[in-house]
């Protein structure tokens, strides 16, 4: 087996010990967070793990994901038409792992709208969104040479508010008419909104989101939609960085295990039913 | 070093303090990690307010300037902006008259002078009159000669004080149906607003519904079949619908789709025939249940299709979500992602 899983794998199982002892003592850890310990530990060896082996040069297959790949076809088709992309980092703050996501497929997109002189637009609903954005583009801009091109007016504020964030972008597409939007982020009521107005001008659309409630919406309305973690994976699939690339392998070796556990529970919880084991493994998966 | 090290070992501790800072006894930890991180955030994000509320007067103000497209709507923008920080900051327009020492045979010709002010009831004026000695007139009044012309005309029947309400209070003040100039433009101006916008999302549900619902693959047929039975199932007229109905729908449906694939028409036939036979008899010695059978029901089947495949589908994209987001949340902690520091 692999050196380098076993020290992990050790390492591992010497906190975790470490952890179980101290908590009997009561001292410096509070009971009733085990699973949810174990978990962590097992999630966060499991990512390092696989993270540290694309670092030595395994290499990671990554499946095509559609809306990622069309994220140059739209700038190209916005620079070909000669108007600016539009894109929303959605509505929520940089608290939300979304919201971060979102700045980074941003990041990307600035490289692109600079390399081909295509106008951006980035309206955005919180002040730290902007500055974060801001500082994004600044570096996409230098990044490819272009810091002329690059202006700190691109990324402006709208409002807080959900709905009048909403009117804002809507007005800014029936006005301007950006040929490519963008809409990456947190979402919540006001996406179907801005994906109905980008479809009536006939820009081409490319959504991404962590709400599940939205996906639908966007699936309808948007022609490419990043649909779960295909959002998340960004990224790593953009950068195509060895150790992102690795972490995302551990993240689908955590689902991997999440399901083989969720199949164990339902094996072991049908059987505790029908009283053929007393073992009731939900009390193992249950932080209190 | 200031721009990229520094923010980046502040996000690395901060995030492991508050991952780890759930499984330590330690209060101060707890404290830090359920209170206060995130009263540390709404002070920081209060203040950034600034920052974009700046940013946004500066671009519509250049856009007047400048004259640039349609930059009448600026001045709106503008003038509704200084308006907000006006009613907000400067102007409370918030005064409440309280009455005291009102004798009781003077209440109800007091409840009518108030009534007839504040436009409210008379009886519930009456009430209040009768359960407190001092009593606060359910109204704001946004003027201070407003609050001095009710308080003089009740002057002959008890006490009056004429108090301002406490700036920050006034935001939020209401007595009755009535509040301050922020609460008046919140509730009058903005909240109209907002729900017009909302409102537009049932014919955008609408216009999305029908581009979605197109028949165009098998897929597409089974999102339009599967909304047709759950809109009918979540109203009434879907009660209505006779179960056997649909079944006979069904049968000759199927029929429809076996149709091209069997070549001999007979054989075809045969099974439709069959089919509405068997559910005619079972139809007959059930004496026609309006319920059953629950398969044909759509109140039952949209049940079902709610609670079954759909909870399914939006739990497995829930759970890699999840997954996503721990791994991220993860890479971030570690320092490992560093674009939204604007790094590659």
């Amino acid at each position: 087996m692999n050196k380098r899983a076993l020290i992990l794998a050790g390492f591992g199982a010497v906190i975790i010990l470490i952890y179980f002892q101290l908590l009997k003592s009561g001292i410096i850890f509070r009971p009733g967070n085990e699973p949810m310990f174990i978990a962590v530990i097992l999630v966060s060896l499991t990512i390092l793990f696989y993270t540290d082996r694309a670092k030595r040069g395994e290499k990671i297959y990554l499946r095509s994901i559609a809306g990622l790949q069309a994220l140059e076809e739209a700038v190209g088709r916005a620079t070909e038409m000669g108007k600016p992309v539009l894109f929303v980092p959605g509505i929520m703050d940089m608290d939300q792992v979304e919201t971060v996501s979102g700045l980074i497929i941003l990041g990307y997109v600035a490289e692109m709208t600079a390399q081909y002189e295509a106008g951006l637009n980035v309206p955005v609903s919180r002040s730290i969104v902007m500055e974060a954005a801001r500082e994004t583009c600044k570096e996409s801009y230098l990044k490819q040479g272009r810091p002329d091109q690059y202006f700190d007016d691109m990324v402006h504020y709208l409002t807080d508010d959900q709905f009048a964030y909403a009117a804002g972008v809507n007005g800014i597409m029936l006005r301007e008419k950006p040929a490519a939007c963008f809409y990456q982020g947190k979402f919540y009521a006001e996406s179907l909104i801005l994906a109905e107005t980008g479809n009536s001008i006939g820009a081409i659309q490319i959504a991404g989101t962590g709400s599940p409630s939205q996906i639908p919406f966007f699936v309808t309305a948007c022609d490419y939609t990043l649909i779960g973690e295909e959002f998340f994976t960004a990224s790593a699939y953009l950068s195509n960085r060895p150790e992102l690339l690795g972490s995302i392998k551990g993240q689908d070796i955590v689902k991997l295990l999440v399901m083989i556990c969720m199949i164990l529970v339902f094996i072991f919880t049908g059987l505790h039913h029908y009283g053929w084991t007393n073992l009731d493994i939900l009390t193992l998966f249950t932080s209190r | 070093m200031m721009k990229r090290q520094i923010p980046l070992l502040i996000v690395i501790v901060v995030g492991l303090i508050t991952l780890f800072g759930h499984f330590f006894s330690n209060q101060g930890i707890q404290n830090f990690v359920d209170n206060d991180s995130t009263q540390w955030y709404d002070i920081i994000a209060s203040f950034a307010i600034f920052l974009g509320a700046l940013n946004l007067l500066k671009l519509q103000l250049m856009k007047i300037y400048k004259k640039q497209n349609n930059w009448q709507y600026s001045i709106l923008a503008v003038l509704g902006f200084f308006f907000a920080l006006f009613a907000g900051f400067l102007y409370r327009g918030a005064y409440t008259v309280s009455l005291s020492g009102v004798a009781v045979e003077n209440h109800q010709e007091v409840a009518g002078i108030i009534a007839t002010g504040t436009h409210n009831n008379v009886a519930l004026i009456t009430a209040g009159l009768e359960g407190n000695d001092d009593y606060t007139i359910p109204m704001v009044f946004m003027t201070e000669g407003g609050a001095e012309a009710l308080g003089e005309d009740l002057s002959s029947y008890g006490a009056t004080v004429i108090s301002p309400v406490q700036w920050g209070a006034h935001l939020t003040v209401k007595l009755g149906n009535s509040g301050s100039l922020f609460w008046w433009i919140f509730n009058y101006i903005f909240t109209p607003l907002s729900a017009t916008m909302f409102a537009l999302l049932a014919f955008f549900v609408a216009s999305a519904s029908y581009r979605a619902f197109r028949i165009r693959n098998f897929e597409a047929t089974l999102l339009l079949s599967a909304g047709i039975i759950l809109m009918l199932g979540r109203v009434p007229v879907g009660q209505m619908i006779s179960p056997w109905f649909v079944g006979f729908i069904f049968i000759l449906a199927m029929g429809a789709v076996i149709a091209p694939m069997v070549k001999n028409k007979f054989i075809t036939v045969s099974i439709v025939v069959a089919g509405i036979a068997i559910l005619t008899v079972w139809g007959v010695l059930t004496g026609w249940d309006s319920t059953r059978p629950a398969i044909f029901y759509f109140p039952v089947l949209q049940e079902w299709i709610f609670n079954v495949p759909t909870t399914a589908g939006a739990r497995a994209i829930m759970i890699g979500i999840g997954l996503g987001i721990v791994g991220t949340s993860f890479r971030i902690i570690i320092g490992l992602e560093r674009s939204f520091l604007g790094e590659k």
